[in-house]
């Protein structure tokens, strides 16, 4: 059982700073999803903990121990890597059994030649042939237990390395983009096996993705990474309701919220002559704010005197259950579309099918409660950001 | 072993494509198989003549001139054409100076390779550059002060002290074959079993080790024919008979005419032969190992 | 710098945190030198000593029998050996042998892998017999040349004699004692150029034949053009590999013609041994050693020299 802390961990390579000052606690049985896109340092965090990497500056403490300086094999903890790290000459059944052998090793078994001999010895004997039986039925690998791991596919693979981190009922699974290698199908399937190996073994996961649904569905918390900073660290559901900056509302979400720059006149933000109600937490004088509204708070009508901005349909795709539909806003309404969105359209996101057309006019209607509203200039979320921020919360301008 | 397998010793497939590659055609047809002819004469009759003069009668040898064609049925009494020449014993005591140089260079060269390999450390360019400097060294220049020296140890006069002495010679090629074995495995595996459980001579010993199998075959033929080959030491190390190793004892025929050559070379052959063999299994290894070993540096 | 909001807030009050205990960290520091240790350790003792040892030997007399019981004598080795014609021969014989071998050695090599980069029936067989001699133990290699070589009952002897020439003491008459060394010497050490400039011809895509084909250029064109820039490097580490080789190369020699005919093969690693095991002049051996050793240097120095220029200009 351990409860994980990370102090003021900073890292740099050479010249490159990749963490900068990261701190979290999580509690024993979390499953913490850090996310980012490459380059993030989401991989070095994890590494830190495993103690693969040491950090530059900072700790990492297991309970009320400070591991440091310890190894990886005397943190207790199982790390499940992208590329499977499978042992190449060994069976499947014996690279499950490998942790259990190495356990029963003492000082002299580390003996080379010795060692050899006593893998086979201890990886034979009766309590961990047993194991690995459970845990090989557990991840349905039965049939292979014979094989090397070149005769199997990229999904066995990594169930293989996930029967390995099993066995050893470390305190903590580290797993790092365990996925990422194989097809969308079987990530959907071996991403309910992890869930089910979590809440089975109650224990601790730290899980390294760039794969936002990865996050969304398996994580019990998430740690969003960007350049090395964190940028949210919280549960999936106020990540996506509530995203701490206009770079968590862009990464997450697919498409992302749509972010516009919208004009505060007397504490009322306003987009294109729609009037925003102004949350009672904001205290917004006159100036700009980037407002956010995801794509499934959007409604398009065909009906072009209704209320809401006009614009035109330029891209429909239909994704089955789902249509997703670009729209051009009108220009006249002078419109600023925040830089990064995509192909500068407002993407709405409607159920089922839509009888509208490319270049059909059209009306775009906000659920305006649902607006997300950033400071223009520092990108924070004006009404999530805690105490943290309160620089945050004077977002006038001008 | 699978995924992480070094390339087949063997040189089938990359060839079999090279055949249909067109390649350059630098040379007309019958001016191609003129000077192809010319060449493997050249290479190929001197060990055709070793065989020749092996199986011919000694009544051939001198005097008159030696029949082109070899006596095959002399191949039926092996032990009359050995004659008095004592190669067993000689072979075997190759087989244990280069047995012993093998085992000794090869442990110092897993070490080593790996510690080059995955390791950053203080010194370590210094020691990489003492591994291929003492490369360039000459065998001939270093043979006066190591008799000083072994002379001083009393290591002179046994096959031990010979064997210290080779493997000096064989370890620095070692090490760079087997640093590039090492470069090539995927430094996950190690992690993966770092986090298993495993310090880090259990990684070299049950994970790195079974992965580099095939290169450290290489290495040791390399070095098992390096020992087998070595005379310059031996002869000088040496002094009694019985403790020669094949490679003196022979040697001591040259230019000697009181056994007949017919003998000797037959004993030639026995000595050449298992050479051959194996050079031949692990030729495109020793090439790139060479290659590699002394353009790296 | 950072934005975080905690889920968990920070405990107020927290039990005082300790190190956990761990041996790896001392261990991770003087590992590398454990690995590493046991060569350099043994290099440094049966090379680097020597070596050193050596050059302490050159400025000393010291009689084969008393390896270590030598007198310090100054530069004398030095200044007989810089004084004496027997040394400027050796020199040259060294020179020469070294020219030879590695013009020969280098050419034929290199001929013989452009002609089986072709595509021919009985290619395996024929690249085969070319390595074979490569293989052969170098004692061995002696022993049949020698017999080849051999005055009056020699199959060399026995062919020229077909084409009217009278019997020749290839190993014996100072005419051919330095052909027939470099003869052997190209014999056993050509077969290595070949396989390493193949390795090399095989690695050129064989687009880049394919194009200077379409653009209509003859054979020697596109070897100019290909096949020679390709290979370039790696004939040049190959012939810095086979100077060096040469420069230190002795059992041939030695087995041969023992330095002789009348010295005309006197190299000076075989002048080394004569002067130490022969005359039992350990000192003025090691000064003769020394000396080859700074030649062994002198090329590999120029040799790099050349490649930085080389480098230097394709950049």
């Amino acid at each position: 059982m351990a409860k994980l802390s990370l102090r003021n961990i900073s890292k740099r390579f050479g010249d490159t700073q990749v963490i900068h000052d990261f701190s979290a606690e999580v509690d024993n049985g979390e499953f913490l999803v850090l996310l980012g896109a490459s380059g993030s340092g989401k991989s070095t965090l994890l590494r830190i903990i495993a103690g693969l990497t040491d950090a530059s500056a900072g700790d990492v403490i297991f309970d009320n121990l400070r591991v440091n300086r310890q190894s990886p094999r005397e943190r207790d903890i199982a790390f499940v890597f992208q590329s499977y790290a499978l042992y190449p000459h060994l069976t499947v059944r014996e690279n499950i059994a490998f942790p259990l052998a190495l356990d029963k090793f003492k000082g002299w078994h580390h003996i080379p030649g010795v060692s050899t001999i006593a893998r086979r010895v201890f990886g034979s004997s009766k309590d961990i042939v047993k194991q690995v039986a459970s845990v090989s039925s557990m991840l349905e690998l039965d049939e292979y237990a014979n094989r090397k791991p070149g005769g199997l596919s990229g999904g066995q693979r990594q169930r293989v390395a996930l029967a390995r981190a099993l066995i050893r009922n470390p305190s903590m699974f580290l797993l790092d983009e365990p996925l990422s290698n194989l097809d969308a199908k079987l990530r959907a399937e071996l991403r309910g096996e992890i869930v089910r190996l979590h809440r089975l073994t109650g224990k601790t996961f730290v899980y390294v993705t760039h794969d936002q649904v990865e996050a969304m569905t398996m994580a019990t918390q998430i740690v969003i990474l960007h350049n090395g900073i964190v940028q949210q660290h919280a549960t999936p559901q106020e990540i996506y309701v509530r995203p701490a900056n206009t770079y968590v509302a862009r990464f997450i979400g697919s498409p992302p919220m749509n972010l516009m720059t919208a004009d505060v006149t007397d504490g009322q933000p306003a987009l294109g002559g729609l009037r925003f109600p102004a949350p009672e937490q904001l205290r917004l004088g006159n100036g700009t704010v980037t407002l956010g509204l995801r794509p499934e708070h959007l409604t398009v009508s065909a009906d072009v005197d209704g209320p809401g901005l006009a614009g035109t349909v330029r891209r429909i795709e239909d994704l089955g259950a789902d249509t997703l539909i670009g729209v051009q806003p009108d220009p006249a309404l002078g419109l600023n579309m925040w830089e990064l969105n995509q192909d500068d359209l407002l993407w709405i996101r409607q159920t089922g099918q839509t009888r509208l057309m490319a270049g059909d006019p059209c009306t775009v209607s906000p659920e305006a409660r649902m607006a997300s509203y950033f400071d223009s200039d520092t990108g924070l979320n004006l009404v999530s950001a805690g105490k943290d921020s309160d620089a945050g919360m004077l977002p006038t301008r001008g | 072993m699978t995924t992480q397998e070094a390339p087949p010793i063997t040189q089938s497939a990359p060839h079999k494509r090279r055949l249909k590659a067109p390649g350059n055609r630098s040379f007309s047809k019958p001016a191609r198989y003129v000077m192809l002819a010319a060449l493997v004469l050249f290479s190929g009759f001197p060990l055709y003549w070793m065989l020749n003069t092996a199986l011919s009668e000694d009544s051939e040898l001198y005097g008159q001139a030696q029949g082109w064609w070899p006596h095959w049925e002399r191949l039926a009494d092996f032990g009359d054409l050995i004659g008095s020449v004592p190669i067993f014993k000689w072979l075997t005591n190759s087989v244990v100076i280069a047995g012993g140089t093998t085992l000794l260079s090869l442990i110092f060269a897993v070490l080593a390779g790996y510690a080059l390999s995955r390791f950053k450390f203080y010194g370590k360019g210094a020691a990489g550059f003492l591994l291929f400097a003492t490369q360039m060294l000459p065998e001939a220049l270093l043979v006066v002060p190591i008799y000083a020296l072994f002379a001083s140890l009393g290591l002179l006069n046994g096959m031990g002290g010979l064997i210290l002495a080779n493997v000096a010679f064989t370890m620095p090629v070692s090490v760079w074959i087997i640093k590039g074995a090492i470069d090539a495995i995927p430094y996950e595996i190690e992690e993966a079993a770092a986090v298993d459980g495993c310090p880090r001579v259990t990684i070299l010993s049950l994970v790195l080790t079974p992965l580099i199998l095939p290169s450290i075959a290489a290495a040791a033929v390399i070095n098992f024919f390096d020992g087998w080959n070595e005379f310059l030491l031996a002869k000088t190390f040496i002094a009694e008979r019985d403790l020669w190793p094949a490679s003196v004892g022979l040697a001591s025929f040259i230019g000697q005419y009181l056994t007949s050559l017919n003998s000797v070379m037959a004993a030639a052959l026995l000595f050449t032969l298992p050479a051959l063999i194996f050079f031949l299994l692990v030729q495109r290894r020793i090439v790139s190992g060479l290659t590699a070993g002394s353009v790296k540096g | 710098m950072s934005l975080r909001t905690s889920i968990s807030p920070p405990a107020v009050a927290q039990p005082p945190i300790q190190d956990a205990p761990s041996r790896h960290h001392m261990w991770q520091r003087i590992s590398p030198y454990i690995y590493i240790g046991p060569a350099v350790v043994y290099l440094i003792i049966f090379m680097i000593v020597p070596v050193v040892q050596g050059i302490q030997l050159s400025f000393t007399k010291t009689p084969l029998v008393k390896p270590d019981g030598g007198t310090g004598v100054g530069l004398e080795n030095y200044s007989r050996l810089l004084s004496s014609p027997q040394f400027y021969n050796s020199l040259g014989a060294t020179i020469l042998y070294t020219a030879a071998t590695v013009i020969f050695a280098v050419a034929i090599g290199a001929g013989s892998a452009l002609l089986l980069n072709q595509a021919f029936k009985g290619r395996t067989i024929v690249r085969a017999i070319i390595t074979f001699p490569w293989a052969v133990p170098t004692v061995a290699t002696a022993l049949i040349f020698s017999w080849i070589f051999n005055r009056s009952d020699g199959v060399l002897n026995e062919v020229v004699g077909v084409l009217g020439v009278g019997q020749q003491g290839w190993l014996v008459d100072p005419k051919f004692g330095m052909a027939a060394v470099v003869l052997t010497s190209v014999w056993k050490v050509m077969p290595l150029v070949m396989l390493v400039v193949l390795a090399s011809l095989q690695s050129i895509p064989s687009e880049l034949y394919e194009a200077t084909r379409m653009d209509g250029a003859g054979a020697l064109e596109t070897f100019k053009a290909v096949t020679w820039p390709h290979i370039a490097p790696t004939v040049r580490v190959v012939t810095l590999l086979m100077t060096i080789w040469s420069i230190r190369r002795f059992e041939i020699i030695y087995l041969l013609t023992g330095g002789g005919p009348v010295d005309t093969t006197n190299t000076l690693v075989v002048n080394v041994y004569r002067q130490a095991f022969s005359n039992q002049e350990l000192g003025r051996a090691a000064a003769i050693g020394a000396l080859g050793l700074v030649l062994s240097l002198l090329v590999t120095v120029v040799y790099f020299m050349m490649e930085r220029r080389n480098a230097a200009k394709e950049a």
